[in-house]
């Protein structure tokens, strides 16, 4: 039997499935024409379960086939005289892993969502974000170069800024949103720096190539050291801001601002292991850069420990869900730097797992509490103690844990400011020279003036 | 403005300033008290009670209250809005009639009225009711005038032979009078509008208006129309609203800056409250928690190395001067009002719209420290003032950061707020110029007011006329029709009541009886008991079943109170097993606290470093079972939970621990329980309540009431309203226990209730959810009531099944066509579904209490909408003693349902607490929106969908005379009827007559329609149909429903 012949339709119909579902929930609302509640939510679990019916037998037949990986060409993007822009998928070990878990937790949340959205005026558009979300994982899971990556990556931030800010009716979500949005697009920028470097320094993107020929979780680039460096610095920066982190934490219990079920799936599992699986993808490469790697082992442990502590005083069920995640993403990615991958992989299905379970039972928290005190026969709290610490620094450390390390306000006071004030004061000089050049205000805008104030709107 | 009305007595009290500094902080300290009355009253989420969030204003007519103090105070909705009620006009929810009634009772005397001679006042109102006027904000009205049709043709609503009159006069009028050259007539004399009219003509179509087709005419007259509104509203010389002045300084930044201090100041305020409140969610308690919100709060920021926040700076020096120098919250709340710059006479004003900026957690702060004994973590006193203190602080930091930032504002913060108003409040009388024009243009449509009539009109008229329009603001509609609405429900009830009196009332002897509480979901499940088996009889009476108690389960840590909110219970009772099986109890105890204690462990521990780790490598692949075990089959992993749940809940015989032998009561061994004197003495109180002292059946059943569902932080809201949102199941269980005792049986007798030896009492328990009957103390069911009792419970089985049933048709998800079983499997697996967010509808679409007795009730359908307690006038005294003491209960619980639904329907963010799907439990006190966000009280949009926010109808069988004396002696009581918070009714004891209760009086209610929807059963009734159903007479001899 030829494995090539199965191989392929089943990779494409992985992709294809999600694919399909966008096209179907997509189109349905931009004609106008939405499906019911109960098509759309039947329609999003077949393509769920073909998807991951098929993820199941392309890794079935990879493994009778005794083969660790196997390439789809799909075709060229962009062809040039000197560069390639190639759509390829790949199936090996961590491809294939990562699509089951995320076909698994998507389905799942899916039909959660199905019930727990119901009536929900936005029921539509939030199907329509979860199957571009799902097309991401599915697309990014199984990208064979690292411009298919980058496409997948970018679907993936698009519907989960998006699904943060999925009650836009109140500021809060939308401007939480939009935080996430901002960190999300460095981290493509980042993304993107390397494609272009990679790209420059060998041509292409395709992992098969720059990765080595073994199977993951061997493999042995080909590229210099210093493109290595570069390379993985950047991968590195990408990390951060998609896995949230140190100094990009901050984000991640802002996202908590969508349906619980989105919540749970897109910052609880899936969205924030994104970087730990970019890593791993691009061990083989982090490997020949030992300083990389010693990076990777920092930042996870620092964003690790960070996290252990914010977790212990966030009030709220879903901001100490959202930093006990970022504490064991912080240590998968740690355990990326040095070098154990297998156990990274297995720490982040586990953990998705575990934590999926978690983010859909966090309304139930009152009546488990309650459960609990009953069979202990104590008001449970008792079973955490108060920080070690000796008094005075006991009070730092809680506010620092408290306040989330402050990395919200550095960022917006010592980035985000200067940045912006550059950026506004080439505004200013621009406009000034518009105006000269127009000898009078140039631009409509600047006839606006404040709205007058309606206190009782009328209804 | 507002607020000073409800603190009068202070001003009065003001000495003045300077002269005694510890009065006026005295003073200072009173005003703060004061506006804290206006928070939210709801406590921990764990313990639901429902009241009205309008609770401070309840001295004051209903009307008024909502409309002067909800909206303007609170900023939430008063009624519906206008366009919702046109929608329930449109689908016949609200009758025209109705409309017509509700306006001319108004209007009174002045409806009649001409306003000019355009027409009375009752048309044009009534016109304003029926069509949509365009309120809008100018831009939009400008979008309206420019973008749409409004100028080429006539409004789509506006009646053909109106539009044909005007069409028609007005080209007589334009080619008779206006274009042709003749001169002399009144209206050619206007210089001015006939050389616009002739402008307008030439532009309108270039062809000489003989030969203009209709669609031109239609546009000149629209066009015409439309300029002679405007000059006429500008001639009128309209000044500008006096807009309200927003008395905080952050209202006016917002609007001048777009940029919100009170995000920054709640980025601080709500993780702070949050972990100040926590009752036991952080693993960390805040340190000095137990020290104030004052002090814990300037020892945690006074610290250096803070955060390095720009708009905080400086904020940790000032803290520490303040703790330096000792400074009290009052002394700094002082301090910060004078450095904002606001003068003492603004004070109430400004301290009441300052607290109510964070209301849920400055309420709940309140809260937690009022009820010190039921939360597990209190905290001590004076935290509103506290947190007061620090709000002001902090936003004076803010205020002064974003004026400078946004605004370049550097002065100091007290001319911030003249600095700011001046900015912002430009006065425009061009809105209210276009608004009123634009409702004149509309108007005339609709009543066919001719544009040379309207150009005949004088300045001084349309100063007249617009004032009219004016008078009858979109509010003063909304209340009319929100009155036609209720009237609507109110008169299909009354009259059906009225009918159904002249029906004769049989009363045999019942081979058993039910008791259910008086909750308005258990209306159907009693009817349902009395379709199956006739000659059954039900009664109603408040669900904690005169059993005040502390209770405490087999398997629970703690007591916890069960009976109204207003009750203390006195007593203490504890479930305990049977003595022969105590030490499987003993055995089965450790093993829950084993088990308790690593399902703690792990709960903690998974967000931790090292046991997180653990757990997600060893254990985290395992948790995606029970993920999609739960997910994908919750009836059956609920079924498969309970059985393994079985092995170490407390073995199945247990007892109630119920007489007590030492004095006093109390919560300790020996002190539990009731004497046997206590326990006649609530037999007696509830058996003559609901007036079953005669005619007792072999068998009598007493059910409780809950409700059970997963994943719902508000599962307290659809318990048991009587037993302060608690299960009323211990509480039948009781009062059985006690009824069956021959001790109690005798002292009763000798009060002259003589129960027959050969009755029993069952105590039971009702799911409103999955509609399970569980019984209790059936091991003590004498083997003589073994047959009448499998009989009852037979009824009551099929009885539950068609409650499911009659349930599922106001669920989306059932399917109209489920048969009885399928209907109860699909509410069982709600019960068991962490995915579903309407568990059951809670309370929804409750309208009505009708206190008599159920002879006079039976066979309506009501629709699960009326809360039925029952009541036995002939057995009351003249002056209506049992009727005062059941009103009592009965009026506070149903009238705080009641307007808990109806202000979270019609305001679903303001009063509720908006969509469940992104609410977070926090500090296990209550919820919050998404990440952080205030604390959000009230009920979640998904319990109110199918709620009709109509206030509570009691109908009362008494006679006036009776009734009044109880307004009279029991004020709580005669405010909420007297300020028509409720509204009254009265049903002859003797006869069919109704009595209405009407500004004080009551007045003989004449019913509109003799005649009454008939259907051979609840099921015939209801099949196939989602929507609200008006009250039918179920009655087993018809065939088939008639006149639905």
């Amino acid at each position: 039997m030829n494995l090539d012949a199965l191989a392929r339709p089943l990779a494409l119909t992985i992709v294809s499935a999600p694919a399909c579902l966008v096209l179907l929930l997509g189109g349905a609302c931009l004609v106008e024409r939405p499906l019911s509640e109960r098509a759309a939510s039947r329609a999003a679990g077949l393509a769920n379960g073909v998807g991951l019916m098929a993820t199941l037998a392309l890794t079935v037949l990879l493994l009778g086939q005794g083969r660790g990986r196997l390439a789809v060409d799909v075709g060229q993007w962009v062809a040039l005289a000197e560069y390639q822009f190639h759509v390829k998928l790949l199936a090996d070990r961590l491809s294939l892993a990562m699509a089951a878990l995320s076909f698994l937790l998507c389905g799942v949340v899916g039909a959660f969502a199905a019930r727990y959205l119901h009536r929900e005026p936005g029921y539509q558009r939030f199907f329509v974000l979860y199957a571009v979300f799902m097309l991401g994982m599915a697309v990014t899971s199984l990208a064979g170069t690292i411009e298919t990556l980058f496409a997948g990556w970018e679907l993936v931030g698009l519907s989960s800024a998006l699904l943060v800010a999925f009650f836009h009716e109140r500021p809060a979500p939308v401007y939480n949103g939009l935080r996430v949005w901002v960190v999300y697009r460095l981290a493509d920028a980042a993304l993107l720096t390397a494609a272009v470097v990679l790209h420059h320094v060998r041509g292409h993107g395709d992992f098969e190539v720059l990765l080595g020929s073994a199977a993951w979780p061997s493999g042995r680039t080909l590229l210099a050291a210093p493109h290595c460096l570069t390379v993985g610095l950047l991968l590195v920066g990408t990390a951060a801001g998609k896995s949230a982190l140190v100094p990009f934490s901050g984000w991640l219990p802002r996202a908590m601002e969508g349906p619980t079920p989105s919540s749970a799936v897109f910052y609880g599992a899936l969205s924030v292991h994104l970087g730990a699986f970019l890593l791993l993808r691009f061990a083989p490469l982090l490997e020949r850069a030992p300083l990389v790697c010693w990076l990777v082992v920092a930042l996870g442990l620092i964003t690790a420990g960070f996290a252990a502590l914010a977790a212990r005083v966030q009030a709220d069920i879903k901001s100490a869900l959202a930093f006990g995640s970022l504490t064991q993403v912080g240590l998968i990615v740690a355990e990326i730097g040095l070098g154990l991958r297998w156990l990274a992989l297995a720490h982040l299905i586990g953990h998705a797992c575990l934590r999926t379970l978690q983010f859909v039972r966090a309304p139930n928290l009152i009546h488990d509490y309650h459960t609990l005190e009953n069979a202990v026969g104590e008001h449970p709290d008792h079973l955490g103690r108060s920080s070690p610490a000796p008094g005075p620094v006991r009070l730092w450390w809680y506010r620092f844990a408290l306040e989330r390390g402050y990395l919200d306000s550095l960022l917006t006071d010592y980035v985000a400011r200067p940045v912006l004030s550059v950026l506004r004061f080439c505004d200013r000089m621009e406009h000034a020279w518009t105006n000269f050049l127009a000898g009078s205000r140039s631009l409509p805008s600047d006839r606006l003036l404040p709205p007058p104030l309606h206190m009782d709107q009328p209804s | 403005m507002h607020i000073t009305s409800f603190v009068a007595p202070l001003a009065a009290n003001n000495v003045e300033p300077g002269l005694m500094a510890d009065a006026c902080l005295a003073g200072l300290a009173h005003t703060i008290e004061q506006a804290a009355h206006l928070l939210p009253e709801q406590g921990p989420i764990k313990v639901f009670i429902h009241h009205n969030p309008l609770h401070a204003f309840e001295e004051i007519q209903f009307d008024r209250a909502v409309q002067h103090h909800a909206q303007r105070i609170f900023g939430c909705q008063p009624y519906l809005a206008l366009e919702r009620y046109r929608t329930l006009l449109a689908r016949g929810r609200i009758e025209l009639a109705d409309v017509q009634t509700a306006l001319r009772e108004d209007l009174g005397l002045l409806a009649d009225e001409m306003v000019l001679d355009l027409g009375t006042r009752y048309a044009i109102r009534l016109a304003m009711l029926q069509y949509p006027m365009p309120y809008a904000p100018l831009a939009e009205l400008r979008w309206h005038m420019a973008e749409m049709d409004a100028l080429r043709r006539f409004r789509a609503d506006a009646p053909a032979e109106v539009r044909n009159r005007m069409l028609e006069e007005t080209r007589r009028w334009v080619l008779r009078d206006l274009l042709s050259q003749r001169n002399g007539n009144s209206l050619a004399d206007n210089a001015a509008l006939r050389q616009a009219a002739v402008g307008l003509a030439r532009s309108t179509d270039p062809r000489p208006p003989d030969e203009w087709p209709e669609a031109s005419w239609e546009a000149f007259v629209l066009h015409l129309l439309w300029r002679i509104c405007r000059r006429g509203v500008e001639a009128a010389g309209l000044g500008a609203p006096a807009a309200p002045v927003p008395v905080r300084h952050r209202d006016l930044l917002l609007a001048a800056s777009g940029e919100d201090s009170d995000r920054l100041v709640h980025s601080v305020l709500v993780p702070f409250c949050a972990a100040y409140l926590d009752q036991g969610q952080a693993a960390w308690p805040l340190p000095g928690r137990e020290r104030g919100f004052w002090r814990s709060f300037c020892a945690l920021h006074r610290q250096a190395l803070g955060p390095p926040d720009r708009w905080r700076r400086g904020l940790a020096a000032e803290l520490e001067r303040l703790q330096r120098a000792d400074v009290t919250p009052l002394q700094s709340i002082r301090e910060s009002l004078n450095l904002l710059g606001v003068p003492e006479a603004e004070w109430p004003e400004f301290i009441g719209a300052t607290l109510l900026a964070l209301r849920g957690w400055a309420g709940m702060l309140r809260q937690v420290e009022a009820r010190a004994d039921s939360v597990a973590h209190p905290v001590p006193a004076g935290g509103v003032q506290g947190y007061l203190a620090v709000r002001l602080i902090l936003e004076r930091f803010a205020l002064q950061y974003l004026a400078r930032q946004a605004l370049r504002y550097d002065g100091p913060l007290d001319r911030l707020r003249s600095w700011l108003r001046r900015r912002v409040m430009q006065e425009d009388p061009g809105a209210a110029q276009a608004q009123a024009a634009l409702c004149v243009f509309h108007l005339a449509q609709l009543l066919g007011w001719l544009p040379q009539r309207l150009a005949r009109l004088e300045a001084v008229e349309w100063a007249t006329l617009v004032a009219e329009l004016e008078a009858f603001s979109p509010l003063r509609q909304r209340q009319i029709m929100h009155r036609a609405f209720e009237r609507g429900y109110y008169t299909q009830v009354l009259d059906a009541l009225a009918f159904r009196a002249t029906l004769p009332t049989s009363e045999t002897s019942p081979p058993w009886q039910l008791v259910c509480c008086i909750d308005e979901r258990e209306e159907s499940f009693r009817r349902h008991v009395e379709e199956l088996c006739p000659a059954a009889e039900t009664y109603g009476t408040a669900g904690f079943f005169a059993v005040p108690m502390y209770y405490r389960g087999a398997a629970d840590a703690h007591y916890v109170p069960l009976c109204p909110i207003v009750i203390k219970p006195q007593h203490w009772v504890a479930e305990e097993v049977v003595y022969p099986l105590e030490a499987a109890d003993r055995r089965r105890r450790r093993v829950r606290r084993t088990l308790g204690r690593l399902a703690g462990r792990v709960h903690h521990g998974s967000r931790t470093f090292t046991m997180g780790a653990l757990l997600a490598v060893g254990l985290g692949l395992l948790a995606s079972l029970p993920l999609v075990a739960r997910v994908l089959f919750p009836r059956l992993t609920g079924r498969l939970r309970r059985l393994v749940g079985r092995l170490v809940q407390p073995p199945p015989l247990t007892q109630l621990h119920l007489e007590r032998v030492c004095e006093p009561p109390a919560q300790r061994e020996g002190h539990l329980g009731f004497t046997v004197p206590e326990m006649a003495a609530a037999v007696e109180r509830m058996l003559r309540d609901i007036g079953m002292t005669q005619r007792f059946s072999p068998l009598v059943i007493v059910l409780g009431h809950g409700s059970t569902s997963l994943n719902n932080p508000h599962k307290s809201a659809y318990d048991c309203g009587a037993c302060g949102g608690g299960r009323g199941g211990p509480n039948a269980r009781a009062w059985a226990r006690m009824a069956n005792d021959p001790r109690v049986r005798a002292l009763l007798a000798r009060r002259g209730l003589s129960l027959p030896e050969h009755t029993r009492f069952v105590g039971g328990y009702h799911d409103t959810c999955n509609d399970a009957v569980l019984f209790f103390d059936l091991e003590h069911l004498p083997p003589s009531h073994k047959a009448i009792f499998s009989q009852a419970r037979e009824v009551l089985d099929k009885a539950r099944q068609r409650n499911a049933h009659e349930r599922c048709r106001r669920f989306e998800s059932a399917a109209l066509n489920l048969t009885a079983d399928a209907a109860l499997r699909h509410v069982e697996s709600r019960a068991d579904d962490l995915s579903q967010v309407r568990p059951e509808c809670g309370h929804a679409t409750n309208a009505l209490c009708i206190v008599g007795r159920r002879g006079r009730t039976r066979g309506l359908f009501l629709d699960r909408r009326a809360f039925l307690a029952s009541y036995d006038p002939t057995q009351d005294d003249e002056r209506g003693t049992i009727l005062a003491r059941i009103l009592q209960a009965v009026v506070p619980v149903c009238t705080g349902i009641n307007l808990e639904y109806y202000f979270s329907l019609t305001d679903p963010t303001g009063w509720g607490c908006g969509t469940k799907l992104p609410h977070n439990v926090t500090s296990l006190l209550g919820v919050m929106d998404g990440a952080a966000s205030d604390l959000r009280p009230g009920l979640p949009w998904q319990m109110l969908e199918i709620h009709e926010p109509v206030r509570l109808l009691f109908v009362v069988e008494t006679t006036p005379r009776t009734m009044l004396g109880i307004l009279d002696q029991h004020p709580a009581i005669g405010r909420v009827f007297h300020k028509a918070w409720a509204f009254l009714a009265l049903l002859s004891p003797t006869g069919g007559e109704l009595q209405i209760f009407v500004e004080g009086r009551f007045q003989r209610y004449q019913a509109s329609t003799a005649r009454l929807a008939t259907a051979s059963s609840s099921l015939s009734w209801y099949r196939g149909w989602r929507d609200h159903l008006a009250p039918a007479l179920i009655d087993p001899t018809r065939h088939g429903p008639v006149g639905r």
